[in-house]
């Protein structure tokens, strides 16, 4: 054990695409006191010029006037705001393909897709999410099972913060498919699931009376009743294990609606099976069309990154335009935002997704919870994390001003109280500004290599006037994205 | 002139026939020649060269050498200064050549015929069932492209088309049947990790695929433990023997190794996961190339060995540079590195131009020469036979020009067995 720790505080100088999260397998500091920075627990009120001590990865105090210890690590963060890792609520970006194309797999798990080289996980530290759900995409009919992970770590072991937390289920079609063929499948699936454990029953029971060289001496109804007792966790097979643990209430479900009709039958759904109450919400744009069914649901609803829906009248061809979250907010249901998957917009930050919101009349705090501990809530993480609170996973973005101010960019990530993110360390980010030595090309003269040096040196200044924190994409960025992603 | 062949054949059967006759006792005459005079020396060989790279564990090179070489194996190695070379041997004079252990090729799909598709049998997503032994075919053209490159032991597997698609055969390059090629059967499992099977079944995505694959090992493992606990006759019933599962009891004793074709980040990772550390069998990683190399910390805690290859280089779009494959596997401490061509993907005698290359992307030529010879016969647990030139083992090596992974260089003789193989004074094949 003690040479793979070796190796890998040497991996920073192996890799640059595993470089961010490689700063964390050097020994950090037991102890570390986040000091002198606005404090944004989103649960509770602000606190200005306080301090976040954090113990072996925990959240151990929190204000005003916190004891440091004389053996903590005190890092300066006057002027910035201290605020809780992001969540990315539902993504399948971590993995080889989004969906499998066998549509009923309970039995599989995201552990065997995720892939930790992914630039997606080195993105999503840059953006400030320090939790990600990783889940199959909506193209199924019950997916695999997922897991919420942090992005940073060799291995899906390692990530891994909770596991299992949920199933997927849609009831929206999958394609090729449609409403009716869905609906029926995923009744199929769960009248087939009774029958198994029937069956399972009198198996039981026979195998019982086989120990004892009898034969079946009722009829096969009293058997199954006699057998049910009988039947222990490990009998279940693998196809049958995880939706027994749903129909029981051990897992969660998030169940895709992808129009406002598609609501009332996932809640039928997950009532008629027994999983109502560990049930979340995964919503179409269109969903908002049904926000008085959800919110009489009261289960947590995660929306669409497509904050915006439009449609147009049939009649005058005029364009409505619905700002979703609004919706959702002045009925009074709490929900999640998504990151938009798309790389090449604002919409991947997900502060900005809540920026957004105050900007069409949520108010703030409604905003900021949805981003940090609607979806720990959503995902049974809330008590770990999603807020900063003594006692939580040590999991903070430190941000040079207001979250929700569009110059403010991710200065540093804690998760489990190491430092995973650092921007002034950036390598990718040095690249785009131009901080690193330009590559010699073959032929340039040596006055061009200078040009280039102070034109790459202006550009941060450019950056400030209205571009905001957003680093521009380059195309080779972009391609790179969709190769690993296509 | 025409009309009179036709006629005499048809008048006079017996004379052709006799001609005919003749030509055939003419040809055996030739090839029975060198047969005769090897018999006469009783399979004794000398050899007396400039250099012996003798890929020894201390990495021995011996200037000016004499190898002996006696009933299929290798009797002595020493400096000419040292060793009068005994009656009854044939001496064979290269002094200004290289003997270099026989290249081995830990990934190669040659010893059957490939062009006969007895490749991949694509029935099932996994395939415990079969063996590439059923599928050798002795001398065919592919093999004798092998032997005149200086490659005498290839792995030969199943392919890739499907996750597990049978059980590899580790066989000499030479030999005129099945059991005179054979050094160990089964050779190994096969496994494809993603890449290929991807493919089938309109598209399957790594989740299942390695469910899958964790099956079909668990249900093989659990056979191999009803066997064990019979076995230790601790009163287990007697397990009811299953052709399917049965070739994998070596596997899970240790007896042989499972070659798993790999290739990004997240495959090797699976691999060491799922066969190394989980199911704790002997693991040999295949290609491994893309970005595969930034799995070396996991590769080296795993401690297993990786066979790269055959290709060598990989841009990295996230670092925006140009990668060695073997060069960066090296650099992350991955010294259990060999190297392989996938034959028939990259031509078998073209192995050695592997190294080449992988030098050429920042490796070290040592070590390339040693992954091409040593380092494959350990992973496959064969290094108690081949891999270098020692007293003891099977005498299989190549009498070269110069160092092998200059491509300037040609293998001038190969020897396998202690018989000579291949000539390039006799005939060239290249």
């Amino acid at each position: 054990m003690e040479k793979g720790v070796n190796m890998r505080s040497m991996w920073p100088l192996l890799t640059g695409s595993l470089l961010c999260a490689a700063s964390v397998f050097g020994a950090p500091p037991a102890k570390v006191a986040l000091e002198g920075g606005r404090i944004i627990p989103v649960v509770g009120d602000d606190i200005s010029k306080g301090t976040v001590l954090i113990e072996h990865g925990k959240i151990t105090a929190v204000g005003k006037h916190v004891e440091v210890p004389y053996d903590a690590m005190v890092v300066d963060v006057s002027g910035k705001v201290i605020f809780p890792g992001m969540i990315d609520t539902h993504s399948a970006r971590g993995m080889d393909i989004r969906n499998e194309n066998l549509p009923v797999t309970p039995f599989l798990d995201v552990y065997d897709a995720l892939d930790p080289s992914r630039l997606y996980f080195e993105d999503a530290l840059r953006d400030g999410i320090t939790s990600i759900h990783a889940i199959v995409a909506n193209n199924c009919v019950i997916g695999s099972l997922s897991r919420v992970i942090h992005p940073i770590g060799l291995t899906p072991d390692e990530m891994t913060l909770q596991a299992p937390v949920a199933l997927k289920l849609s009831v929206a079609p999958k394609r090729r498919s449609d409403r009716m063929v869905q609906m029926a499948t995923l009744r199929e699936t769960f009248l087939e699931l009774a029958d198994y454990l029937e069956n399972l029953a009198e198996t039981k029971y026979e195998e019982s009376l086989e120990k004892e060289d009898k034969k079946i001496d009722v009829g096969p109804e009293e058997a199954r009743k006699r057998g049910k007792p009988l039947i222990k966790f490990e009998d279940y097979d693998d196809a049958h294990r995880n939706l027994i643990k749903l129909t029981r209430g051990e897992l969660g479900a998030f169940i895709y609606c992808g129009i406002a009709g598609d609501v009332g039958r996932a809640v039928k759904l997950a009532k008629d099976n027994g999983f109502f109450g560990r049930s979340t919400l995964v919503l179409g744009d269109a969903c908002f069309k049904a926000v008085s069914e959800i919110k009489e649901a009261g289960r947590p609803v995660v929306l669409d990154p497509d904050l915006l829906y439009r449609e147009r009248d049939p009649i005058t061809g005029d364009i409505k335009e619905t700002f979703i979250p609004k919706v959702f907010a002045d009925a009074g249901v709490a929900f999640s935002l998504l990151p938009y998957p798309n790389n090449s917009l604002a919409e991947r930050y997900l502060n900005y997704q809540a920026a957004r919101c105050v900007r069409n009349g949520v108010d703030r705090k409604t905003a900021l919870e949805s981003i940090t501990i609607n979806p720990a809530k959503a995902l049974g993480v809330g008590d770990r994390i999603g807020s900063i609170e003594v006692g939580k996973v040590a999991n903070l973005v430190v941000f040079s001003g207001d979250p929700l101010d569009f110059e403010s960019w991710v200065d540093m990530v804690y998760i489990n109280g190491i430092r995973a993110y650092e921007r002034k360390d950036d390598v990718r980010l040095k690249q785009l500004f131009g901080d690193e030595p330009a590559e010699v090309t073959e032929g340039e003269a040596p006055e061009d290599e200078k040009k280039k040096g102070a034109e790459a040196d202006d550009k941060p200044a450019d950056d400030a006037d209205g571009k905001g924190e957003a680093p521009a994409e380059t195309p080779s960025d972009k391609a790179n994205e969709t190769g690993t992603d296509g | 002139m025409n009309h009179t062949t036709y006629s005499t054949r048809h008048r006079n059967p017996w004379g052709s026939a006799l001609s005919r006759c003749a030509i055939v006792a003419g040809l055996l005459a030739l090839i029975a020649v060198p047969v005769a005079r090897a018999g006469e020396n009783a399979g004794r060989l000398a050899f007396r060269v400039g250099k012996v790279i003798t890929m020894d564990p201390g990495d021995t090179v011996i200037n000016n050498a004499v190898v002996l070489v006696s009933n299929g194996k290798i009797e002595r190695v020493a400096r000419q200064s040292e060793m009068t070379i005994p009656e009854g041997y044939r001496v064979i004079e290269a002094p200004d050549k290289w003997l270099v252990p026989g290249i081995i090729d830990a990934h190669n799909h040659t010893v059957a015929n490939f062009w006969w598709m007895d490749l991949n049998d694509m029935v099932y997503l996994t395939n415990p069932g079969l063996r590439t032994l059923e599928t050798i075919e002795p001398e065919n053209e592919l093999l004798k492209d092998a032997r005149a490159g200086g490659i005498t032991t290839v792995m030969m597997i199943p392919g890739s088309g499907t996750n597990m698609s049978g059980f590899g055969t580790i066989s000499k390059t030479a030999g005129k049947t099945v059991d005179e090629m054979v050094l160990r059967a089964p050779g190994s499992l096969k496994i494809a990790q993603a890449g290929n099977p991807e493919w089938y079944w309109y598209g399957v995505g790594r989740s299942f695929m390695n469910y899958n694959t964790r099956q079909t090992m668990e249900k093989a493992k659990a056979y191999h433990e009803a066997w064990q606990a019979f076995e230790a006759g601790e009163g287990a019933e007697r397990p009811e023997f299953d052709p399917v599962f049965d070739d994998f009891r070596g596997l899970f004793q240790h007896k042989f190794p499972v070659t798993v074709h790999t290739q990004i980040y997240q495959v090797v990772m699976t691999t060491l996961d799922m066969l190394k550390k989980k199911l704790d069998v002997r693991t040999v990683l295949d290609h491994c190339t893309f970005d595969g190399y930034k799995t070396a910390p996991l590769t080296v805690e795993a401690d297993v060995y990786a066979i790269n290859g055959p290709r060598q280089y990989n841009f990295d779009r996230a670092e925006r540079k140009m990668n060695g494959n073997a060069a960066r596997w090296w650099q992350g401490g991955v010294k259990k590195l060999g190297l392989n061509t996938d034959a028939p993907v990259v031509p078998q005698e073209e192995l050695p131009y592997q190294a080449a290359m992988a030098c050429w992307y920042g490796w070290q030529p040592y070590p390339a020469l040693r992954g091409l010879t040593r380092i494959p016969a350990e992973a496959l647990l064969i290094d108690d036979r081949v891999g270098s030139v020692e007293a003891g083992k099977d005498a299989d090596f190549g009498i070269w020009t110069g160092d092998p992974i200059d491509p300037r260089s040609a293998c001038e003789m190969t020897v396998i067995n202690g018989k000579v193989v291949y000539d390039a004074d006799v005939r060239r094949r290249f």
